[in-house]
């Protein structure tokens, strides 16, 4: 287990660096993910739009949203959320959005 | 051996606050796997040491904990304190304290936590013993008493509520096929194509690893395009179409069966004539090989995976492929349940002698390849993240060693796996499914007009 500090906010992490309690994100935790996950130094409008849209689905449903929705929603071609997010949806965007690992092969 | 971090564990807890009745109960699963085989394959090892070298977390940790034959006599030291010298089981054994939760702790540690089933230390076994099976035999009996490790259970659990071990929704993956549809009628100019759904009469009944749906759908764009271009009879089914099967490495062969059963569902429900499972390495070995066990039935029709098709369609000149579209430096990784515990070994290097230009092995490969260290339910195991990257390393030094730019791998889990050692490691691959490649390089002919 490992912490991010986010201005002097101690955000424990697991093993593989979500969130161990997803009630702790906001926008400077989102940022500090960023960095640690995917070496994203400044998040761009397109990110947040993403960011927001996982973040906003999993508090409705408590589930990641498909790559569909994702795409639906923020009028992204698929190829575009993956160069965003090298990690891919679940290890680069939801773990940005503070959720939690999601379940299956990933 | 267990680090102060996870000690504030609740699944730790667990384990250290087991009653007796709990821990007694766990003999009974115990013994009734202990079939002669089984009891033979405990008895036999000689204790040469030579499956230490094979197994990839020993190479890459050097701890005692991750030696084959010592995870073998965690399991052969509770037969022992239950058989006679004869190795018959005694009638009235005295079973207190037989068990305690520092024993199951080392299990859990070992068993779980430093094992992917991979089964290289059983092939390279100089007495033969089937190392493999009496591990995931050590699961069952974990699992027996609700004792798999968290992570790893959500996913079976999930998979067993919900359908599918991701939880997608029924709607959202009719959506996803519908999307796909579109942007496969886009790629090919046939407004007639699709991934069609719950088609009776269909001669193939296509099953996917979820993640491709929820975050990978390229994947399935390219198998669908494959189909497309073979002009097969195909669907998948709207309700079960869930490759994988995590009861394998849970080692719950209640759970297992049950998730093997509802492909069979499918089948009978929509009539078609093979099961034909999507790029999955365990779903491949749980599907194909242990379900009829698990359900002590055999199957009526064809369990193929992917892969024996494309090859087929090749080489009953169903595709055309155009190797010149794949030009980049391709290696191969060989999934171990697809390979080495599945059997599926030439055939995807048949298909890739035909997709692309320059294809190069890695060593070792075939069936005595090194696991990617993914499986066995340790992409789902957080717990031991870092374990399972550090003994990717061998597989990492593999791909690199071969200079090549494309990693192909028909296996999601491995795939999954595959792309962190390519962070971890800078390895700066691009990581493949076998229908990718193939897909690159198909020629399809245009509609007459």
């Amino acid at each position: 287990m490992s912490h991010l500090d986010v201005r002097g906010k101690k955000i424990e992490l697991n093993e593989e660096g979500f969130l161990t309690d997803s009630k702790q994100w906001d926008k400077q935790v989102a940022e500090a993910l960023a960095q640690a996950a995917e070496g994203i130094d400044n998040l761009t409008p397109e990110h947040w739009m993403i960011i927001e849209f996982i973040r906003n689905h999993y508090l409705e449903t408590n589930m990641a949203p498909m790559v569909r929705s994702i795409c639906k929603t923020t009028g992204l071609p698929l190829r575009r959320i993956y160069e965003l997010f090298p990690s891919g949806p679940a290890k680069g965007a939801c773990k940005i959005a503070g959720l939690p690992k999601p379940d299956g092969c990933v | 051996m267990v680090s102060e971090k996870v000690q504030k564990d609740p699944y730790l807890d667990r384990i250290r606050n087991l009653k007796p009745d709990q821990l007694d109960s766990a003999l009974i699963p115990f013994k009734q796997l202990l079939d002669r085989k089984t009891v033979a394959n405990l008895q036999s090892c000689v204790n040469c040491g030579l499956c230490a070298e094979t197994c990839h977390y020993y190479q890459a940790t050097g701890e005692l904990e991750a030696i084959p034959a010592y995870k073998l006599r965690l399991v052969k030291s509770l037969f022992k304190k239950l058989s006679t010298m004869l190795g018959g089981l005694k009638e009235k054994p005295d079973v207190t304290g037989i068990l305690d939760s520092q024993i199951i702790e080392r299990w859990v540690d070992s068993l779980y936590g430093r094992c992917t089933l991979c089964g290289r230390c059983a092939l390279n076994c100089t007495m033969g013993i089937n190392i493999t099976r009496l591990i995931r035999m050590a699961r069952t009996t974990l699992a027996s008493i609700d004792l798999v490790p968290p992570e790893l259970q959500s996913t079976v659990t999930t998979a067993v509520e919900k359908g599918n071990n991701m939880g997608i929704p029924r709607e959202e993956w009719i959506d996803t096929l519908q999307w796909l549809s579109e942007e496969l009628q886009m790629e090919v100019g046939d407004q007639k194509a699709l991934l069609p759904v719950d088609k009776p009469g269909a001669k193939l009944l296509y099953t996917v690893n979820p993640r491709e749906p929820k975050f990978f759908p390229l994947s399935l764009l390219a198998t669908a395009k494959i189909f497309y271009a073979a002009k097969e009879r195909w669907t998948v089914a709207s309700d079960y179409y869930d490759v994988t099967n995590y009861g394998l490495y849970s080692g719950n062969d209640d759970e297992a069966g049950l998730l093997s059963s509802r492909l069979r569902e499918s089948m009978v429900k929509l009539g078609a004539k093979a099961l034909v499972l999507g790029e999955c390495g365990h779903g491949y070995n749980s599907n194909r090989w242990e379900a009829p066990e698990w359900l002590a039935a055999e199957d009526r029709f064809e369990v193929k995976s992917i892969i024996q098709i494309i090859a087929d369609y090749i080489r009953q000149g169903r595709i055309k492929l155009d190797r010149s579209r794949n030009q980049k430096l391709v290696t191969l990784h060989d999934p171990c349940n697809l390979v080495r515990l599945g059997g599926i070994i030439e055939e995807q290097r048949f298909i890739l002698n035909n997709a692309v230009t320059n294809f190069v092995e890695m060593h070792p490969n075939r069936e005595k390849n090194y696991c990617c260290c993914g499986g066995g339910g340790q992409l789902a195991m957080t717990r031991y993240a870092k374990r399972r990257l550090e003994a990717g390393k061998i597989k990492a030094d593999q791909i690199r060693k071969t200079g090549a730019q494309v990693v192909v791998a028909p296996c999601h889990n491995c795939i999954d796996q595959l792309s962190e050692l390519n962070r971890e490691y800078d390895l700066k691959v691009e990581i493949k499914t076998v229908s990718e490649v193939v897909a690159d390089a198909l020629v399809i002919e245009k509609k007459e007009k």
